[in-house]
């Protein structure tokens, strides 16, 4: 099955995750539950070690419940502070597991209560039911959910979109493209350079072309790199500028662990295209400071000659924005 | 080439490092004739700015003579003398183009830092903390000049290094949070802060027609220069009074300044509880600003009055009279200086024998005392109050 489902085709309608039907309700239900929880576990363990029937009179068993309670508000504070992330999630996933184990490994102990650790089991494993169904819900939604990114460009749309249409312009600011090749009226091959090294190649297609306005294009089937994007040119409220709005859906060999790190950095990374994709077109060129031309930290002084990281530099003599973008 | 580097906390020294290349087309490299110490750059010395790293170059106020000019530069060329504005700007963006060069929406490479920490990025600028950009600063033999067929300032030979010197930052500065006050000559100012940008700020008042202007600072030496040089009419020693607002309230019948100007920032000084609760605060990185200047010159101003705000601020402050804002309809103005917008227009001034900005230089001294001027400074030693180094010396 293709991971990327359809992107959305109004650009400007949902973008904004408001919190409603999509189970930030419950992941945030769930951390305040962690958080009261844990705070009783450390506040007054042997009571609650009483209560789900372990014999507290051990001197490991308070610790052990205080660790449980620690445990608990660690993930229920990472999941109030970021309801709509699946790893917090997960986390309350593992501690049920432990939780589990240790109330399984008290049933083998003498001086239990049984019937009450019974009926903890049957209660951790609920929520525990619970935390899976949550997490698997999120991290559904935040696979499928597209990466969205936008700037403002002082240059009237169409001379926006022409820019961007000739594909090859695209390396100038994304810099992780070795190149762009124009194969065909709608067909292109991309290349980039990976970040572990090597480069990887994939082709994609023009979907749809609306000139001055918008862009989407698809991997054509069996790329390595599966991404779906789009991208608006909108003339910004009374100036003739363009606000740029790019919808990227991405799949990295066919989804799972390696999708979730690449969209990782997809945000981050779009946004600094978009960066650079208003200097070229409003400066002629991307600008390097003495620090920021380096990929490590450096301190902002020259660095020796010939030390320099970043590959030979375009400049637009020109660029289209040497135009005022004025009112019209 | 030697330059000042930044090497921790209240260490400076100065440095061999390699010289700067030409690395955008649209960059000039500039041989510095002269360089200043501003009150800025002590917020970097004493370490209350974030974003610096061991071996950063100091120096934002500088001039001299183009060496080199990258293929976009048309309109400079070797051998030319030029001011450079402290502030990095395209001239390109629509921020630039409405005249608010410290906004600019490119020069900061590390705009996303500063996105984070300020909610939108500003401008790029020279020797000032990687968040604005990472650039290589002025005290230094040679800088790189990004945008320079934009920001340099050509200046005629006939006037001297130091009467120009200072279009580069402080006199600009200054004027702006003079201009911010939309002076008349009915309006009474008051200037908190009789430092290098307060004095331009007074004398800056004076020359759009204020005929009142008060000084508040703690050293008589720098009032005394405020009120012989600078021009200010009245003066309130902070040090020798606990009352600076009833001074303020008699010298202006109980209305209080018709606009304050708080030329101090962050590490501003005080006495008594309010300067030790804000000190433990920032000490204890709790806060990153002292805004006792801000506070005192909100709390004197005349209902309905401007409050300019030029010091440096890096963060968030507490106990901020947000209620006396609002309930007696101030305004504030505030912002980096838009350099660009004023340098021409002062230079004329300069020109025509209006003001010499140059009367606040104290101290000339060779590049590789630095470290000696940086410690002068910010100790407030031997009457400094502006700090010229030579890199040629």
């Amino acid at each position: 099955m293709n991971p990327i489902s359809q992107v959305r085709s109004d650009s400007r309608s949902q973008q904004i995750d408001n919190g409603t039907g999509n189970g930030i309700g419950l992941s945030r239900g769930l951390g305040l539950l962690g958080v009261g929880l844990g705070v009783t576990e450390l506040a007054f363990p042997r009571a609650l070690a009483g209560v789900v029937g372990v014999d507290a009179r051990g001197p490991a068993s308070s610790t052990i419940v205080r660790a449980m309670g620690v445990r608990e508000i660690a993930s229920g504070v990472a999941l109030l502070a970021a309801p709509a992330h699946p790893a917090p999630l997960w986390t309350r996933v593992v501690g049920d597991a432990i939780d589990l184990g240790l109330l399984g490994l008290a049933l083998t102990t003498r001086g239990s209560n049984r019937r009450r650790l019974a009926i903890a089991l049957g209660a951790i494993a609920g929520i525990a039911a619970i935390d899976i169904f949550a997490s698997r819900r999120r991290a559904l939604a935040s696979r499928r959910a597209s990466v969205i990114a936008a700037v403002t460009i002082n240059k009237p749309p169409l001379e926006v979109y022409e820019f961007f249409r000739k594909l090859e312009h695209l390396p100038q600011f994304m810099d992780y493209l070795a190149s762009v090749e124009v194969l065909g009226p709608r067909r292109s091959r991309w290349t980039a350079v990976l970040p572990v090294g090597g480069t990887a190649s994939w082709e994609a297609e023009i979907l749809e072309d609306r000139p001055g306005s918008a862009l989407s294009w698809c991997s054509v089937e069996g790329s390595p790199i599966q991404t779906r994007g789009r991208v608006t040119f909108t003339r910004t409220p009374g100036r003739n500028m363009t606000e740029i709005r790019v919808e990227l859906q991405l799949a990295v060999l066919g989804g799972g662990p390696s999708t979730t790190l690449a969209r990782l950095f997809a945000r981050p990374q779009i946004k600094a295209d978009l960066r650079r994709l208003k200097q070229v077109l409003e400066t002629g060129e991307v600008l390097y400071s003495d620090a920021s031309q380096h990929q490590l930290p450096h301190p902002a002084q020259p660095s020796l000659p010939g030390r320099r990281d970043a590959a030979p530099r375009t400049f637009i003599e020109n660029p289209p924005t040497a135009r005022k973008g004025g009112t019209p | 080439m030697r330059a000042t580097c930044w090497m921790g906390k209240q260490n400076v020294s100065v440095e061999r490092v390699p010289d700067p290349q030409i690395l955008n087309a649209r960059d000039a490299i500039v041989k510095v004739t002269a360089t200043t110490i501003c009150g800025s750059d002590l917020h970097l010395y004493n370490g209350f700015m974030p974003g610096m790293q061991k071996g950063d170059i100091l120096g934002h106020e500088f001039m001299g003579e183009v060496v080199d000019v990258g293929k976009g530069v048309k309109n400079l060329k070797a051998g030319d003398r030029v001011v450079v504005p402290f502030a990095i700007a395209c001239g390109n963006c629509e921020s630039c183009q409405l005249g608010n060069f410290s906004c600019c929406e490119n020069a900061n490479p590390n705009g996303w830092v500063t996105e984070k920490l300020m909610g939108h990025a500003t401008c790029g600028a020279f020797g000032y903390s990687h968040l604005t950009g990472g650039f290589a600063g002025g005290q230094a033999e040679y800088v790189r000049v990004p945008y320079a067929d934009f920001g340099p300032l050509k200046v005629p030979s006939t006037l001297r290094d130091e009467q120009v010197l200072f279009l580069s930052d402080i006199f600009p500065t200054g004027y702006m949070g003079a201009e911010q006050c939309e002076i008349t000559p009915r309006k009474v100012i008051a200037v908190w802060g009789a430092g290098p940008v307060g004095q331009l700020a007074i004398a800056s008042a004076r020359m759009l027609g204020a005929e009142k202007v008060i000084v508040i600072d703690r050293f008589p030496y720098r009032l005394d220069l405020a009120v012989k040089k600078a021009g200010a009419t009245d003066v309130i020693n902070y040090a020798e009074t606990d009352r600076v607002h009833e001074a303020l309230l008699d010298l202006t019948a109980g209305r209080g300044p018709d606009a304050c100007i708080d030329c101090v920032g962050l590490e501003a000084h005080g006495y008594g509880v309010e300067y030790t609760y804000d000190k433990v605060k920032q000490t204890l990185k709790l806060q990153l600003d002292r805004p006792i200047a801000v506070r005192d010159a909100i709390m004197a101003c005349r209902n309905a009055g401007i409050v300019s705000i030029l010091g440096v601020y890096a963060g968030l402050v507490d106990k901020f009279p947000l209620g006396a804002l609002m309930n007696r309809g101030l305004t504030i103005k505030t912002g980096q200086c838009h350099v660009h917008r004023y340098m021409k227009p002062l230079l004329e001034r300069i020109e025509r024998g209006e003001i010499d900005p140059s009367f606040v230089v104290t101290h000339r001294i060779p590049l590789s005392d630095a470290p000696r001027g940086y410690a002068m400074f910010r100790e407030k030693q031997d009457g400094c109050i502006k700090v010229v180094l030579d890199p040629a010396a």
